[in-house]
């Protein structure tokens, strides 16, 4: 097969990157609809409070504007995981984004200078900043009804995450060594360059329109009837448009306040109403990555073998729920299933505060997670006095294993994952000629590699077509955030259909053209995506194949296509054989009863939900890898450089070379700046760095010498044995970083980011120790 | 943001008469970086920009006998593009190649740099220890006042209301001299200093310090002198001890806050490393055989 | 209190009718419909909007549109001929992968095309300065800067 492949394998060229280059590419930023006004959001003083008063009358005044609402004159609509969120504030502020009024003005301009007209009198309230206060039972409340409004005792979201398998009790017992320590990490952001923004309009039978850059756009969907519904147009319907995506990492799996807000303005006014957020918007009124308090204890026999790992967590959730509330259930993965570990414990605890409400962002709960279980790693390899490689090759997962929380593993390359890195730093040589102040660190990581079934399917739907010029319409649910999967895509339904990618147009974006997927998360688009295109592009094949059966008067499993031309294997030179596929095509279509090919499939990965207790084979494959990195710390300025960084993948099969070292290398530089520069600093609950130049994501000058490596295990349930890469890439980085750090200058830092001053403050204290 | 006029006078006494008839309601524009941010940031409110851009002969660099003059328009990319600040002003020089990006250094001034007196001013701190001179005039005349009097506070200057910051007046470092800047920042670009330090030492021939400058940025509510480290630095010879010392002393003189940029006590910490690490740079550049 | 400015954009010489407070990024997005340059942040600190001014790369959101006055700018749509001829930078932005989302692309390229108007055979370092203000979060700007080296090389008679 391998030499076979014509497309797949290839650095084909992203489908869309010349409109790109071009500055073709149509974002939200760049959408104008004719009659559309401009909706901007007037957000909280403090961050908690009683809204007493609305005034909104001056406002209304001001020339241009065309509609002020507030949760007083409109309808309610919750949303939210636990539909703990008013879209519009009306009893009470919570955090200091939350939204308390909007204008919708025929310029920008006009409805900002609306907002400062509008007059709002709060009654502050003690606010709760601290995870740990916040769990006290005797905490004030920050919501005191649920959604359904039964009275709340406590600020703990009613989502007990609970995982057990085995005894660590008697696992503890057993062990010759137990490590057990605490980490912390803290809110980051997506960053995508482009900011967030909508447009909504209404047709004349209430039907809503709705541009949007969302990543689950049939999610989005069903949010927005829901919308409909509280807003008195139940029946109604909603048609989510992509517009070209500006980023995703996670930013856009749930349908944000925004949103809501466009279509109540829309609603209101009759015409389209866009929203599109400011840098600072983005920084302080989109959620972050959940920050966390992570306790870990880890335990092993004299030989290096685990014995068990117990974790618990407790997660700053902010004060409404977002899908993020659920990644306890993919830091389970880790916790579970990296490394064979037959004993474990995991709790976790989530609580509402005052703090800007969390979501999820690449990686979905994994890199906190994974954190604290490789640094624990290497304190607990420390403790046994073996080497932290060997530690993990001790540990290694291999193919075949059924981890203690169900999960089936199949390929797994995380073996050589962890051998091509130790090659890569020369890590014994590195271990034993020690340099001064340098250090290397390993980490690994487990993910979910073939989709994930967090939600009742996790299915993609796709649509072929082919023309009369032997072109080849797909139309398909995947959202295309940057990551490339319109090009595999392409790659893969001409690898099948013996044509080539360029062959191939990729029909997206829009909920009522587009058959279901349920969206782009859990590194799993090109996994289904490509398997859907597999199959409906096996059924076109063997239609085309059928009639030139029938015309050649051969067997059609003597027959197939191969660089847009039909022909016969056993004869593969024999041009009365052979036909082109446009010429055979037109035939079809203009015979007497002729035909058009097309087809239609649904795939739904065989990944199982979780039960109660937390268990089931999550995803029908998983995603392995190994980051490595060697450091120079300056122990008098506390500042890191990288000065090697090894990233090995088990991708299951690169399906697109170019895209997916695209995938690593951005990941790693994400990684890193969650490691060392990154960081959304609250106080009080509000955000203090809303910019570039204080919320520091590296530039090209801060260089990062990434080397990734790609271990093929060619899955076997993989598009042509792939396996998901968009999030596992930067899932490592942190705890590899920190392991380094520790293995230079023999401090370990537990709480990310690892700046300067944290350095410096824990040499000083090894010194005072002596 | 606030609409406003933008006007752009074609000579300096046109500036000043625009300057007199809007007063307070107006305010200078060079590069626009910062000005253009704290407008949008809603931080300033002006009826009216008024622009020197278009005023001729603000912007060049002159190599004199024994002065190096910098017309206060000149970008940041002029300067790191000139030979003459790269062998001869090399503290300027250091910080001028790491202050934003090329993009805010092909329009950013170093005249707007030093009056909008940000306590984190790159090109503040060589300034500084290259013992510069501000020549400010206005209609009534010029006067020269040297950068070491010239900032009073955040964003505050001894420039009276209908003054504008004409040129930089640089004595040519002599023989036997160097200096240098560090830039302490997370980022390699893109960045504000967490703090800034420059050097610059004149030598004796035996090595002993003739003369010593020593200039912090972000380490006082202005870019500020360590006077009492540079006396003591004063006729001694660069040895370990010495330069802890001088460290010390600078960091005494300094008074960091905490923000979120960086915390006071490393603040206070790095002026002790870094002091050090740019006397040393600054020695070499000196090129005592 | 519009004025009227004229200028040369992408060769040709152009005339608008201006507010004095719009930025260069303003007149270019909402008056001639060029939305190739981005507004990121607003604030020069991500580089999407950079565009060439009179030979130099600058941050369009920051420009006031009063000193576009006689300039010569060159955007992203200057660069493509109308027949969907790429420019070599981004011919080799598409077949480097160096474009993932693509919203700092355009920016990007301004950068790299300065740079390499003003240098044609830049080191590492010099094409990791000239785009060091272009912020991109996606790409971790590995094949950006390969995109760009390799740009430079074919251009090399």
């Amino acid at each position: 097969m391998e030499s076979q492949l014509k497309s797949v394998g290839k650095r084909v060229p992203k489908v869309d990157a010349r409109e790109k280059v071009t500055g073709r590419a149509i974002y939200i930023h760049d959408l104008k609809l004719p009659g559309m006004l401009y909706g901007k959001i007037l957000y909280s003083k403090y961050p908690h409070a009683r809204i007493l008063n609305i005034d909104t009358s001056k406002a209304e005044k001001l020339p241009g504007v065309r509609a002020v609402i507030t949760g007083f004159n409109t309808p309610e609509i919750r949303i939210g995981f636990m539909k703990d969120q008013p879209v519009l504030k009306k009893d009470k502020v919570r955090q200091y984004r939350d939204e308390v009024a909007a204008v919708a003005a025929i310029d920008p301009d006009i409805a900002e200078e609306a907002l400062d007209l509008i007059k709002v009198d709060y009654e502050p309230l003690p606010g709760l900043f601290d995870p740990e206060e916040a769990v006290k039972e005797d905490a004030i409340l920050i919501h005191e009804y649920d959604a359904k409004g039964k009275p709340l005792k406590n600020n703990i979201l009613k989502l007990p995450w609970r995982l057990i398998a085995g005894d660590v009790e008697q696992a503890k017992k057993e062990s010759d060594f137990i490590v057990e320590d605490s980490f912390r990490v803290t809110w980051v952001t997506h960053c995508c360059m482009g900011t967030s923004g909508c447009i909504a309009l209404f047709d004349l039978d209430n039907n809503l329109t709705i541009y949007s850059i969302t990543q689950i756009p049939f999610l989005a969907q069903n949010d927005f009837n829901a919308a409909l519904k509280a807003m008195g147009l139940k029946g109604k319907n909603t048609r989510v448009i992509n517009t070209v995506i500006g980023g995703g990492f996670g930013s856009k799996l749930d349908t944000h306040v925004y949103e809501y807000i466009a279509i109540l303005l829309a609603y209101r006014t009759r015409k389209p109403v866009k929203i599109l957020f400011t840098r600072e918007e983005e920084f302080f009124a989109q959620p972050p990555r959940q920050p966390a308090i992570i306790k870990i204890s880890q335990g092993c026999k004299k030989d290096g073998n685990l014995t068990f790992r117990e974790v618990d967590m407790l997660l700053d959730n902010g004060a409404y729920t977002s899908w993020g509330a659920t990644t306890p259930s993919v830091m389970m993965v880790p916790i579970s299933s990296l490394y064979k570990v037959p004993n474990i414990k995991y709790t976790a605890r989530s609580v509402y505060t005052n703090n800007i409400y969390a979501q999820a962002m690449r990686g979905y709960g994994n890199p906190q997670a994974t954190f604290a279980v490789e640094s624990s790693m290497d304190i607990l390899a420390e403790a046994a006095g073996i080497d932290p490689m060997e530690f993990r090759l001790i540990n290694v997962n291999l193919p075949g294993e059924i981890t203690p929380q169900n999960f089936k593993v199949t390929t797994c390359g995380l073996k050589e994952c962890i051998e091509s890195v130790g090659e890569g730093l020369n890590w014994k040589d590195a271990k034993k000629n020690k340099k001064k102040k340098r250090g290397v660190g390993m980490s690994s990581l487990i993910h979910v590699g073939g989709g994930a079934r967090v939600y009742k399917s996790d299915g993609h739907g796709m649509i072929m077509k082919v023309d009369d010029f032997g072109k080849i319409s797909v139309i398909t649910g995947a959202v295309e955030i940057g990551q490339g999967s319109e090009t595999v895509i392409s790659q893969v339904a001409a690898e099948v259909l013996g044509v080539f990618p360029e062959d191939i147009q990729i029909i997206k974006g829009d909920t009522s053209i587009c058959p279901w997927d349920v969206g782009t998360h859990a590194s799993r688009q090109a996994f289904v995506s490509c398997n859907a295109a597999i199959m409906v592009a096996n059924k076109i094949k063997k239609e085309i194949l059928d009639i030139a059966g029938k015309y050649f008067n051969v067997d059609p499993e003597n027959l197939d296509i191969k660089n847009r031309v039909i022909y016969l294997k056993d004869e593969p030179e024999n041009s009365e054989k052979q036909m082109p596929l446009d010429k055979l095509l037109r035939r079809a279509h203009f015979s007497k009863h002729g035909t058009m090919i097309m087809a239609e499939t649904f795939y739904d990965p065989p990944n199982e939900m979780l039960n109660q207790e937390f268990k089931g084979n999550l995803s029908c494959t998983y995603a392995y890898g190994t980051t490595g990195v060697e450091v120079e710390v300056d122990t008098e300025t506390g500042h890191v450089e990288i000065k090697k960084y090894f990233a090995a993948h088990d991708v299951g099969r690169a399906l697109n070379p170019m895209l997916l070292e695209g995938q690593i290398y951005g990941a790693a530089v994400m990684g890193t700046g969650y490691a060392l520069t990154e960081q959304l600093i609250l106080k009080q609950g509000k955000v203090m760095n809303d910019n570039f130049l204080d919320y520091k994501i590296l530039t090209a000058k801060d260089k990062i010498p990434i080397v990734p490596i790609l271990v093929e295990t060619i899955d076997e349930l993989g598009p042509l044995g792939a396996k998901g890469i968009g999030e596992p890439a930067c899932v490592p980085t942190a705890p590899a970083i920190a392991n380094a750090i520790h293995d230079a200058i023999g401090v370990r830092i537990k709480d990310l980011p690892i700046t300067p001053e944290k350095i410096l403050k824990a040499l000083k204290e090894k010194e005072k120790k002596g | 943001m606030k609409k406003f006029d933008y006007l752009k006078p074609t000579s300096l006494d046109e500036v000043f008469s625009l300057m007199e008839k809007f007063g307070s309601n107006a305010k200078l524009i060079a590069g626009g970086t910062d000005v253009m941010v704290l407008l949008k940031r809603k931080r300033i409110f002006p009826d009216v920009l008024i622009s020197l851009r278009s005023v001729p002969n603000m912007a060049y660099i002159k190599d004199e006998k024994d002065k190096i003059r910098i017309g206060s328009m000149t970008t940041h990319r002029e300067l790191e593009t000139s030979t003459v600040i790269k062998e001869k002003l090399t503290a300027l020089y250091d910080a001028v190649i790491n202050l934003g990006s090329v993009q805010i250094r092909n329009v950013a001034t170093i005249g707007g740099n030093i009056a909008n007196a940000a306590p984190s001013a790159d090109t503040a701190c060589p300034l500084l220890v290259l013992d510069a001179s501000c020549l400010l005039i206005s209609s009534k005349g010029e006067r020269e006042v040297e950068l070491k009097d010239f900032f009073i506070a955040p964003g505050e200057t001894v420039m009276k209301q209908d003054e504008i910051l004409k040129e930089f007046i640089i004595p040519k470092p002599s023989k036997l001299s160097g200096s240098a800047y560090w830039k302490l920042s997370r980022r390699k670009a893109m960045d504000l200093p967490i703090l800034g330090v420059a050097i610059s030492l004149a030598m004796n021939e035996d090595k002993s310090i003739k003369k010593a400058r020593i200039g912090l940025g972000v380490a006082a509510p202005t870019p500020i002198r360590a006077f009492k480290a540079e006396e003591f630095l004063t006729g001694k010879f660069l040895t370990d001890e010495v330069l802890a010392e001088a460290g010390n002393i600078a960091s005494k003189e300094a008074s960091p806050r905490d923000s979120i940029r960086g915390e006071a006590w490393y603040r206070r910490e790095m002026i002790r490393v870094l002091t050090k690490r740019v006397a040393t740079i600054s020695f070499k550049r000196a090129n005592i055989v | 209190m519009k004025k009227v400015i004229s200028f040369k954009l992408n060769g040709e010489d152009v005339e608008a009718e201006v507010e004095p407070h719009w930025s260069l990024l303003h007149l270019l997005r909402e008056t001639f419909e060029l939305t190739g340059a981005k507004e990121g942040c607003g604030k020069g600190e991500c580089g999407a909007c950079t565009v060439i001014v009179d030979g130099k790369a600058i941050n369009s959101c920051l420009f006031p549109v009063m000193e576009v006055e006689g300039c010569e700018v060159t955007t992203i749509e200057g660069l493509a001929t109308l027949n969907g001829n790429l420019h070599p930078i981004q011919e080799s932005f598409v077949a480097n992968g160096a474009v993932q989302c693509g919203f700092c692309t355009p920016g990007m390229i301004m950068s790299a095309k300065a740079l390499l108007d003003e240098n044609k055979n830049p080191s590492e370092d010099d094409i990791r300065t000239a785009i060091a203000g272009n912020l991109c979060r996606c790409t971790g700007y590995v094949q950006i800067i390969e995109a760009i080296k390799k740009a430079s090389e074919r251009r090399e008679p």
